[in-house]
């Protein structure tokens, strides 16, 4: 079993009249348990089949070298299965009806059965999602994730269909999603793999695929917790302005909460290995008089019906300005980190709808964020795009080609965060 | 065990209240209750309301503080009557009996019937005189109203009469202006409304 530890930044120190409440609440997992005896997780596969995949022919060959190599980290005891992706889902193993449980024989078998793959047909990725879920509801009980591919857009299925899949999968599987290429929509995959709490990223060459899935399977299998939920209680007369996650990447959960009680709600963090997150909590109270200490919320990592970590977040009302207008260095860190993420999604919208200014203005100011928090990983990816005279004050100029890849890298990689570092605060 | 917060929330936590979230301090400010589950259970505690008059009952208290019900007397069918009394301002100006006013604030006052005879009138505080079981003599009080003006009797059969007692001014019926014949029973209905006084009107209702 996993030992989960909280730590909590903020200033509680809030001026008089002040109702606003920000904390930024650190959990980490120590893993124990490694996952290593721990069979109860089920996995699944799913793989476009459609069309696109078979041009070039290598797209198709690698995605199959690549679940091979998926297969094979899946460890004995663990139901596995594959499905494969066109205008409809079928599954290609086990193929009747539900999940095989992980041994040398039918890892084989599994592979062999990779052989009959073509590419041919649309996609429709809800429905590749509707059947996953219809596989892993045979083996209640089990933690479960799949990996999906895709090299194309949703085109065989209505954008109203695919939420109201999302809607009804309401994240009872995990997913995390992959797209191969620079056909497929970074925003349609990022919403699926949000629905479902799991990662999305970009796979620009096909033989890049199986290296990939290899990290995401044995992540998947270092997995020590069942779900876990972040519960978060407020005092009588408070409300949430926000929870998200905000490390490793920015992931909103505001809207995934789910009410306890008149005063308590979940909001869900799927599985845990040997890992750490963080959460910005935002709550806004009433508030109180000078002197006056209060309990703004109590964040707790709860799974099953056991608490596993509490953290808690205060509010103390003062009327020493020195005290109540320092700003805490992490809230301030993640504050940027979260508007880095919108700079670069909205300024690459506003590029590809031919608004000029407003691509500058929002990619400069994503500059500026990125060298002061140093998020060098971000700013990499930022000067594919715009080419940077001033990181400091955020002055670039856009570039004129930019490669796609680069593009939809940037895209899918902007909600990436970094910790806070020496060169912040 | 449960602590009490500085705003008097009983709480489950011991750090900060629980439903307010207001620091509770360690000190001596801290008032340690027991749990209220506990309060309700004890035998002694438990509030069982009046069959009479429905008020809590204090304790194990003999009799009802609001009604003076004997808790230890044979239980009985609670009256299904009452009768409400309040200051009727259309009666007021029908009547318009000169050199007195209509009262400013009037509350409302309920009565339960009990079986036989209950008496309306205005006691006069005299310890040897028992006051009648409807007794208007409260202020704002009615100067019509006699000393003993008249009965609500309920019989066994269950019917409900009101008898005038020969008052001075008499006792009317709903929206007859004459006034009832003295001493003599007349039956009444759920709802009806007897007149007495120069504002009074009592109605007799079914609970």
């Amino acid at each position: 079993m996993s030992a989960f530890t909280t730590e909590c930044y903020q200033n509680e120190y809030l001026p008089l009249g002040a109702s606003e409440v920000n904390a930024i609440v650190t959990v980490t997992s120590d893993g124990a348990a490694g996952g290593t005896n721990q069979p109860d997780a089920a996995e699944i596969v799913i793989l476009d089949t459609s069309g696109s995949m078979g041009v070039p022919r290598r797209k198709l060959e690698s995605a199959r070298e690549a679940t091979r190599v998926a297969i094979d980290c899946i460890r004995d005891g663990v139901a596995f299965g594959v499905i494969a992706g066109t205008e409809i889902a079928r599954a290609v193993y086990p193929g009747d009806g539900t999940l095989v449980t992980a041994s040398p024989e039918m890892r084989a078998e599994a592979k062999q059965a990779l052989r009959r793959l073509e590419a041919k047909g649309g996609t429709a990725i809800g429905s590749w999602l509707t059947l996953a879920g219809t596989l892993f509801a045979t083996w209640p009980e089990r933690s479960c994730h799949a990996i999906l591919l895709t090299d194309g857009e949703n085109q065989h299925e209505t954008e109203e269909h695919l939420a109201a899949v999302l809607s009804e999968l309401d994240g009872r599987f995990q997913c995390d999603c992959r797209g191969v290429g620079t056909d497929w929509r970074v925003s349609e995959l990022r919403r699926v793999a949000s629905a479902l709490l799991g990662s999305v990223d970009i796979i620009a060459e096909p033989e890049d695929m199986a290296e990939d899935f290899r990290a995401l399977m044995q992540t998947a299998m270092g997995k020590s917790t069942g779900n876990v939920s972040l519960r978060l209680w407020m005092p009588q007369g408070s409300s949430v302005a926000f929870v998200r996650q905000v490390a490793p990447t920015i992931e909103e959960l505001t809207g995934r909460a789910v009410q306890v009680d008149p005063r308590t709600a979940d909001y869900p963090t799927a599985t845990w290995g040997r890992e750490s997150r963080d959460y910005h909590i935002c709550i806004n109270v009433q508030p109180g008089e000078v002197g006056d200490e209060m309990l703004a919320g109590r964040v707790s990592l709860v799974e099953g019906d056991e608490t596993r970590a509490t953290a808690l977040v205060k509010a103390i009302w003062t009327d020493d300005q020195q005290l109540s207008t320092h700003i805490n260095r992490e809230v301030a860190h993640y504050t940027g980190q979260a508007e880095l993420a919108d700079c670069i999604q909205e300024g690459l919208e506003a590029r590809k709808e031919g608004d000029l200014a407003t691509a500058t203005f929002k990619l400069g100011r994503a500059v500026k964020l990125a060298a002061e928090s140093g998020n060098d990983g971000t700013m990499k990816l930022l000067q594919a795009v715009v080419e940077v005279d001033d990181a400091a004050t955020g002055t670039i100029r856009l570039r004129h080609d930019v490669a796609t890849v680069d593009e939809m890298s940037l895209d899918t990689r902007s909600t990436i965060t970094v910790r806070v570092g020496p060169g912040a605060g | 065990m449960s602590v009490v917060c500085p705003r008097g929330h009983q709480s489950e936590a011991t750090d900060y209240c629980d439903q307010c979230g207001a620091l509770i301090a360690s000190g001596g400010t801290t008032q340690v209750l027991p749990a209220l589950e506990e309060a309700d259970t004890s035998p002694a505690a438990r509030r069982e309301p009046c069959p009479a008059c429905g008020a809590a009952r204090s304790g194990d208290d003999r009799y009802c503080e609001s009604c003076g019900y004997d808790f230890l007397s044979p239980p009985q069918s609670p009256s299904p009557w009452e009768a409400i009394v309040t200051a009727d301002r259309a009666q007021f100006e029908r009547l318009a009996v000169a050199g007195v006013s209509f009262p400013a604030d009037y509350p409302e006052r309920r009565f339960v019937l009990a079986d036989g005879e209950n008496r309306i009138g205005r006691s006069r505080g005299h310890p040897d005189e028992p006051a009648p079981e409807i007794d208007l003599a409260a202020a704002p009080a009615d100067p019509g109203v006699s000393r003993l003006h008249a009965t609500l009797e309920r019989r066994d059969d269950g019917a409900i009469v009101v008898r005038d007692l020969g008052s001075t001014n008499g006792t009317m019926l709903n929206d007859n202006p004459a006034p009832i014949a003295p001493r003599e029973a007349i039956p009444l209905a759920d709802g009806d409304r007897v007149h007495v006084g120069a504002w009074t009107t009592i109605t007799v209702r079914k609970r």
